[in-house]
This record gives C-alpha cells, sequence and structure tokens, in this order.
C-alpha cells in the first residue's frame, strides 16, 4: 500500500519539476535584453540560438528564444 | 484506496491553473501611474473584462497594444473594460512604452511587480490575456498577441457576453 502511494505521489509532483528547471516566459526580462543577446546581429543571434538549444537541449535559458515572450 | 485518489484527485485541481468556466482570479494591485490608487476585483466585477498580462520589453504584448486601445475606445468602461498588468522589473518602463500608444491612457493600467497574477495563472506564454464574464468567470483564454482576426474574434464574443 505505502509503495503505492510512493509510486502516485512521484507521478503527481514529477509535474512540478518542469516549474522547477525551466525559466518561465513572465521571467524573461533580462533574457530579452539585446546584451544576453549571443550575438549583436540579430539573423545571426537567431541561428546560434538555435544551435544552442539542440546542443543543450534546453529551452529558455538564452535570448533569442521565443523573443524572451514564450509566445513566438 | 478510494480516498487515496480522491485526495490526489483534489490536489491536482488545487494546483492546477484556472481554466475556461473557472472564476477569475481575485486581485488587488496599485495602479500604474498612482501606487497609492489600487484596484480590487470586485470593483470591476459585474462587467466584461479583458484582463491582459503583458510586459513592455515583450514583443508580442507591443504588437497588440494599439489595438487594445482602438478596442477600448468602442465600448463604454462600464459594459467592457481592458486591465493592463504590467509584469515589467521597473514600472517606469511600463509608462514610457504606453506613453507612446496610449497616450490619453483609455486603458487600465495596474502594476504587478511581484508577478502574482501571472503566477496564479501559470501563464505558458507572454502576452496571455483572459476574457472575465460579468458573473466573473474566465470564458476565453489568449496566449500569445492577438491580431486583427483574433480581435474580430474577441468582438463577437465580448457582444455574446453583454447580450446584444
Amino acid at each position: 500500500m505505502l509503495r503505492l502511494v510512493l509510486v502516485l505521489f512521484s507521478l503527481f509532483f514529477v509535474g512540478c519539476s518542469e516549474h522547477l528547471v525551466r525559466v518561465m516566459p513572465y521571467e524573461k526580462e533580462y533574457f530579452s535584453q539585446d546584451k544576453m543577446s549571443l550575438s549583436p546581429l540579430g539573423e545571426r543571434a537567431e541561428q546560434e540560438g538555435h544551435i544552442y538549444l539542440i546542443r543543450e537541449a534546453s529551452a529558455g535559458g538564452e535570448s533569442a528564444f521565443q523573443g524572451g515572450c514564450g509566445c513566438r | 484506496m478510494k480516498n487515496i485518489l480522491i485526495g490526489i484527485f483534489i490536489a491536482i485541481n488545487l494546483f492546477g491553473a484556472p481554466r475556461v468556466g473557472d472564476e477569475a482570479v481575485k486581485f488587488q494591485l496599485p495602479n500604474l501611474y498612482d501606487k497609492d490608487n489600487s484596484l480590487k476585483s470586485q470593483q470591476i466585477q459585474g462587467k466584461v473584462v479583458l484582463l491582459n498580462l503583458w510586459a513592455s520589453w515583450c514583443s508580442g504584448c507591443q504588437e497588440e497594444m494599439p489595438l487594445f486601445v482602438e478596442l477600448q475606445k468602442e465600448y463604454p468602461k462600464s459594459e467592457f473594460e481592458i486591465v493592463l498588468s504590467s509584469i515589467d522589473n521597473i514600472p517606469q518602463s511600463a509608462r514610457d512604452f504606453l506613453a507612446k500608444v496610449d497616450k490619453e491612457r483609455v486603458l487600465t493600467s495596474l502594476y504587478d511587480g511581484d508577478k502574482t497574477l501571472p503566477k496564479a495563472y501559470r501563464c505558458p506564454g507572454m502576452p496571455s490575456s483572459f476574457l472575465v464574464g460579468k458573473d466573473g468567470k474566465i470564458s476565453e483564454v489568449y496566449i500569445g498577441s492577438l491580431d486583427d482576426d483574433a480581435i474580430l474574434q474577441l468582438k463577437a464574443k465580448i457582444k455574446s457576453l453583454l447580450g446584444k
């Protein structure tokens, strides 16, 4: 019984993990600043950001991703 | 076993983000231009409200703001009100941006520096807008910026909520 409860709770709380590690869209103010861009050139920054996302398998860690908004 | 499942179901509902049909989140936020003057959600109950969570650094928010100004001008505030809630770290940034697009201060602008509303709504994107009916329930959720077509659909929704 205890094991079942632990399994259910671990399944339930695994949903929290994303919020713990992911920068939420409303927290991206500093990432949206120009100085956070990977490159001063817009197109190049976008390209580098794309490569960065693939390499790091991460989201929201740099400014080019979704323009810092989470919507685009 | 049954009790555990009921407990988990209640917990999921408690932690879940508000959805269409749910009661809108209650709030009390200061005015963007006058921090001593705050607005309670109860004060706007009874009218159709479009709650827009935005920031001056968000390009999508910047794009839709002129459309909101035009939309608000079409309705009296006693019937339909657009309530902006800025989550900028520096409120002056929001004021500077609005000075360009909303010179007449048509839109009701609040400041939410602690980001309480996006946290409560668990916003998956910015901007996020919530259309709230006269009964205080969420009628529509818009994630991302609204374009001309979306505004047309929004107008139809407002019309039905106003019972016109």
